[in-house]
């Protein structure tokens, strides 16, 4: 019980430091002022809705506190106070120099006197001068302003635990807990792991690790309209920093050649939400498209929760997986919400159908990434770990990704920005982990999604025969 | 056929033996062994070496061999350099090669359709008409030549890996799951370098590589293995994502037709010196089976010696004629690479007959390597008489039609909307 406790501390601990060690970035690949963009080329001109996020203050603030982040929102404020102040001085500076332009336009065409636009020409070069002083002054204040502004976190969801614990919101078939059970690791002739990076897995565990990725993805296509695609498997920092992804969930490409030292590519595999990002940066989409419902297969090389799944390394701790992530646009909050449940519906057919000891709770307000505003996590009962694990979580990221992406919708003159859900719904690697520890036969599991077998389609035949006999009863 | 033979035990040294190549037709046994090197046969690793275009480092050699006899084995530095410049070796080659003078030889040509001679629509404008692809403007995002395919073509992807995969299980092959990051010891045992500007092996950060195909984490997962005899042959196949770092610019490789990452499904096996060359024919027939199947237009090819890479030590390829393209793609192949790999790597197997324990061959072959048969199928089943997109339908080969959930022909998405790009949103 003494070391669970203590585990738990050193977990809440690394937890802390995770968050302070992300929170200490001091170049971005989001913003560059413009001091800094002959080095570097900005790829990226987030949307920053000072007004939108600040008008809600006491809800900022408790998105801040339940979230345990060590931002000051008051040294914020004044830090903004001290851009806007400059920011609007510039404004004005930039709006007499417009003035003078046309007011000396207008006299050198009228014939005006040479002194009189000689004296303008002055005023303007002063001017010029006073803009490139203010902007030199400018930098550093905006930098410093800008990339704090960048750390606030989204707006947390009315349904998202503010306390230490998560909510249960369904559970089906209670584990036995008291039964021990064998790690999944010996059963060798199915899995061999070498390390969190390499693993083997054969016979039917090979088998049921590309058929329950194909057959979940098929069954978002056939019975939720999802539309599948197959997505890239590296992502670059503007994309992770655009979505609040902590840098040290994925590992970071070497390449030779990169053009943009701050825009490095990480490993995500094209089956992380992060992937689907980078074909919805910048588009602008008609509202009749929406709501877009997107699936697709691929691997994930996600470590963000090796350490909770541990300390043993296994399976649930393994970086690569193969797995089944959705995403989601709307226009709405409230449609995002309902394509929540759906995500969360279709999925909840897919492991009742395995049988297995599995439940969806919302995560408490702690674990989430600051882009997060709800995330549900799928988890199935680990009987080697006596808990449960998460094999799938679906977010809501609100307008909050969708702002510092520009991804929009075009109504009239107007840009609506889309609110995102998504986020894989199966990692097989795990699912599988704790199938074999629950001593379900990976062969005889029922995917939901495959294409009929022959033996049902035979017996739909008889039920169609039969149907057909009894017309004439 | 003495090309490279037990250069290993003529070195008589640890390290040197473990990384020269022998021919399959030749035994291991130490009462076989031959006097010591001679210059004839430094010789002949030297007209291998520039018989296959391969980097001639045999002069080098020979100075370290030098030094290292001359130093009675103390120079450690240099008997690390030998072992360094060994491993760099190719393989040796099957001496039917030998008269193919650089043009690789037509071994058959199967024509399962009439194609257009002209006009035929390329890969990326096909799938853009129908709006199933997004390549451009992706470069800062998700990196250079990345792609996604949508809708039904993402959908192809999958039933492609279904369709192989049933293939191969009918052919007897066993599947494995297996990890696209490797440590760069097993990566350099498969024969690819990892160091080096022209590198084609992504590094992480943590100094491990990811996999350019799954022959390599097969191959890893066998190292300092001792096989029974009985358990051999031992055929496997993978599904993986493969990373490549080469590019091109290339305009006949535009498209998807070259990329960085793509999702392949390998066949693998592990055999004895015996058995290797008649697995490469089995492989070779099931690769035939397979784009037999897919209706497509393909012939078959007997590499020469400047083709085969390091490790090979023979190899066939297929290529299918791509109409838009108007060129032969290369779709699949399959190399015998002997030892080459199973003695960088450890994988043996103890003969039943006397218990000696001896160096397996490795055979490696693409059963399906996903953006270039996707180029082959929408090219090749493309219909010409359709002039605009909305009346476009490509056919889905019959094999595939199963693996698609009934669907037999891919048609014009209108849930995906188009690519239409904003610069800047000015905030209100």
């Amino acid at each position: 019980m003494l070391a669970k406790t203590t585990n738990l501390k050193m977990l809440k601990l690394r937890h802390v430091l995770n968050k302070s060690r992300s929170l200490r970035r001091h170049i971005s690949a989001l913003y560059i002022t413009g001091d800094k963009a002959n080095e570097n080329y900005v790829t990226l001109q987030p949307y920053l809705d000072f007004a939108g996020t600040f008008r809600d203050q006491p809800a900022l603030e408790q998105s801040i506190q339940s979230r345990g982040l060590n931002i000051n929102l008051e040294t914020l404020l004044r830090k903004f106070q001290l851009y806007q102040t400059h920011h609007e001085q510039l404004q004005r500076l930039d709006q007499e120099r417009d003035a003078l332009t046309k007011q000396l336009k207008s006299l050198t065409k009228s014939g005006a006197a040479a002194t009189e636009l000689e004296a303008l020409k002055e005023r303007g070069k002063a001017l010029r001068n006073d803009v490139k002083t203010l902007k030199q002054k400018l930098y550093p204040i905006e930098d410093d302003f800008i990339h704090d502004f960048l750390h606030l976190p989204n707006a947390l969801h009315a349904d998202c635990p503010v306390g230490q614990q998560e909510q249960l919101i369904y559970r089906r078939t209670l584990p036995n807990a008291e039964k021990e059970a064998s790690s999944h690791l010996e059963c060798t002739e199915m899995v061999q792991f070498m390390d969190n990076n390499r693993y083997y897995m054969m016979k039917q565990a090979a088998h049921f690790d590309i058929q329950a990725m194909q057959a979940l993805a098929a069954y978002f296509v056939n019975q939720g309209d999802f539309v599948q695609t197959s997505n890239p498997d590296f992502v670059r920092c503007v994309l992770l920093e655009a979505n609040a992804t902590p840098m040290d969930h994925y590992q970071l490409v070497c390449e030779e050649q990169l053009q943009n030292k701050l825009n490095t590519a990480y490993l995500t595999g094209g089956a992380a939400f992060e992937s689907y990002l980078g074909a919805m940066t910048k588009l602008c989409v008609y509202p009749s498209v929406l709501p877009l419902r997107y699936v697709c297969c691929g691997r994930s090389y996600n470590r963000a929760e090796a350490e909770l799944n541990g300390p043993t390394p296994s399976l649930y701790t393994a970086t690569q997986t193969n797995a089944v992530q959705s995403f989601v646009a709307t226009l709405k909050p409230e449609e995002a919400d309902e394509e929540l449940q759906l995500i969360l519906h279709l999925a909840t057919d897919f492991y009742k159908a395995l049988d297995v000891p599995f439940r969806i709770v919302y995560a408490p307000a702690h674990s989430l990434t600051p882009a997060e505003s709800l995330r549900a996590s799928i988890e199935v009962y680990a009987p080697s770990l006596q808990r449960y694990v998460c094999v799938g979580r679906i977010s809501n990221y609100s307008d909050f990704v969708s702002k510092r992406i520009l991804f929009s919708a075009r109504r009239d003159k107007h840009y609506d920005f889309l609110h995102l859900v998504g986020g894989p719904v199966l990692y097989t690697t795990r699912l599988i982990a704790a199938l074999i520890e629950h001593n379900v036969p990976l062969d005889k599991c029922k995917l939901l999604g495959l294409p009929q077998a022959p033996q049902s389609s035979q017996s739909q035949l008889a039920q169609d025969i039969q149907e057909f006999k009894d017309l004439f009863k | 056929m003495k090309l490279l033979i037990n250069t290993r035990q003529l070195l008589r040294h640890p390290i040197i033996r473990s990384m020269t190549t022998t021919t399959q037709h030749k035994s291991h046994d130490v009462a076989c062994e031959p006097p010591a090197l001679t210059s004839v046969q430094l010789d002949e690793l030297e007209r291998n070496v520039q018989m296959r275009h391969h980097k001639n480092n045999v002069p080098l050699i020979r100075e370290l061999l030098k030094v290292v006899q001359d130093s009675g084995q103390t120079n450690t530095e240099a008997s690390r350099q030998l072992a360094e410049q060994l491993q760099q070796l190719p393989n040796a080659t099957h001496p039917r090669l030998l008269s193919y003078d650089n043009q690789p030889l037509e071994l058959a040509n199967y024509e399962h359709r009439e194609l257009p001679k002209q006009g035929a629509k390329e890969f990326s404008e096909l799938a853009r008409a129908l709006n199933l692809y997004r390549m451009d403007h992706l470069g800062n995002y998700t990196g250079h030549k990345s792609y996604y395919l949508t809708g039904q073509l993402a959908m192809l992807e999958q039933a492609i890996i279904q369709y192989a995969l049933q293939i191969l299980t009918n052919h007897g092959f066993k599947l494995i799951s297996v990890p696209d990051i490797l440590p760069k010891e097993i990566i350099e045992s498969c024969g690819m370098r990892t160091e080096g500007e022209r590198t084609q092996v992504y590094k992480l950060q943590t100094g491990e590589c990811l996999s350019g195909t799954s022959e390599m984490a097969l191959a890893g997962f066998y190292a300092n293995k001792v096989l029974e005899e009985e358990q051999l042959p031992l055929k496997l196949a993978a599904v993986s994502r493969c990373y490549r770092a080469e590019t091109s610019g290339l305009h006949e490789e535009k498209g998807i037709y070259r990329v960085h990452q793509f999702t392949k499904v390998e066949m693998f096996a592990i055999t004895t010196s015996e058995e290797s060359e008649a697995m490469l024919e089995q492989f070779k027939e099931t690769e035939l089976t397979m784009f037999k199947q897919l209706g497509l237009n393909f012939r078959l090819l007997d590499m020469p010696p400047c083709e085969l890479g390091a490790p090979a030590y023979q190899k066939y390829d297929i290529e299918a004629w791509m109409p838009g393209r108007q060129m032969w793609g290369e779709i699949s192949s399959c190399s015998n690479c002997t030892d080459y790999q199973a003695k960088r790597l450890g994988i043996q197997y103890k003969r039943a007959s006397d218990g000696r324990v001896l160096s397996t061959h490795t055979i490696n072959g693409t059963a399906a390597a996903i953006p270039r048969l996707l180029i082959a199928l929408l090219e090749s089943y493309q219909h010409m008489a359709a002039s605009h997109a909305e009346a476009m339908e490509i056919p889905i080969p019959d094999a595939l039609v199963s693996f698609m959930h009934g669907q037999r022909a891919i048609k014009k998405n209108k849930r995906i909307p188009e690519t239409k790009l904003v610069k800047f949103i000015k905030a209100a």
